[in-house]
């Protein structure tokens, strides 16, 4: 039986977005987060705690969002970690922020990757104040979507931010490292 | 056209309680001093509220609001009651056309707009505006 070649994953990503995905307006969706990210220094008020705390909430969604994403795009299961990562930039972040970034700093062993984002609808009109701007990753939830989301499909990744334009370096940039994939475990107890 | 360009001062009124403070002075000229910028503004509010009370306006420009010397101030009003006014030197030779300040607000408009819609910008009315951003944009702005 031959197999079903896919359409390349850019395309797939393009038609999805087209086709099924429910909009909502950009500016609704960049003032939540920015709300979001305002209550949660109000309630913190230490740069680290909230990015934990934007983590925590990112791998929350990323477990859930793992779901709607298998099944909008019905993606085969990815040879290696290199379409891993081509599939999270084409086809991801098209389906769901329709932005695709780069790939790039593939690491020798193909286990680490930089995703470079050229234009970041979460951070829209956003101007960091000064004592934030060393210490505050403002769209750390991203870090954390991406982790919860891979972790259900049986990869431990670190996901961590390395450069922010919103604190003034001169991209938005995402390293993502994979330190092991997840074996299927007996709960405790069972035999 | 080069008038020399004293620029606007946005006042927001928070409905409960009219405020009318200065958010943001910026004075592009070399000749009038600060002070006479504030005084300006400050009359010029007066102008505008007696204004829209007067008349019920359906439109945020307000045009000339009034000359005085040599300075001719112009008004706008957000529908959120923020005003903003620029105030120019008259050169007898060159006039200003409506079109050319409706432009001029329309921008100072829509660089209010993103400074609002940043999340770490508070406007509560009573604090000065001290945005990088917003500042460069007046520039721009002023630099025509």
């Amino acid at each position: 039986m031959l197999r079903q070649q896919q359409p390349p994953a850019r395309q797939t990503g393009d038609d999805i977005w087209k086709t099924r995905v429910d909009k909502i307006s950009a500016e609704l969706f960049t003032l939540t987060y920015g709300s979001v990210v305002a209550q949660l220094l109000k309630d913190h008020e230490n740069y680290a705690e909230v990015n934990k705390h934007l983590d925590k909430m990112g791998y929350n969604i990323g477990v859930k969002l793992i779901e709607d994403f298998l099944a909008k795009s019905g993606v085969h299961r990815c040879g290696d970690f290199r379409e891993t990562a081509d599939t999270i930039a084409k086809v991801g972040f098209k389906i769901f922020l329709n932005i695709t970034p780069t790939v790039a700093n593939f690491s020798a062993d193909s286990k680490e990757f930089s995703l470079i984002i050229d234009d970041n609808p979460l951070a829209e009109f956003v101007e960091l104040p000064e004592d934030a701007a060393g210490e505050l990753w403002y769209s750390n939830i991203l870090c954390g979507v991406l982790r919860g989301a891979l972790e259900m499909v049986q990869m431990q990744v670190e996901v961590t931010f390395v450069s922010d334009v919103l604190r003034g370096d001169d991209v938005t940039e995402l390293r993502v490292k994979l330190v092991k994939y997840l074996e299927e475990e007996v709960p405790a107890g069972e035999d | 056209m080069s008038p020399t360009c004293q620029f606007p001062a946005p006042k927001p009124v928070s409905s409960p309680a009219r405020q009318n403070n200065p958010l943001y002075i910026k004075n592009c000229s070399t000749t009038y001093p600060d002070l006479k910028c504030h005084y300006v503004a400050h009359t010029s509010i007066d102008l505008i509220e007696e204004r829209i009370s007067a008349t019920k306006h359906a439109d945020q420009y307000l045009g000339l609001l009034y000359a005085m010397e040599e300075l001719a101030v112009f008004g706008y009003i957000t529908n959120t009651r923020v005003k903003f006014i620029i105030v120019t030197s008259l050169v007898s030779d060159v006039s200003i056309k409506d079109q050319d300040m409706k432009n001029m607000f329309r921008r100072i408009h829509n660089a209010y707009v993103t400074l609002v819609s940043c999340p770490f910008h508070d406007p509560d009315g009573k604090q000065p505006i001290t945005s990088p951003a917003f500042e460069k944009a007046m520039a721009e702005v002023t630099t025509i």
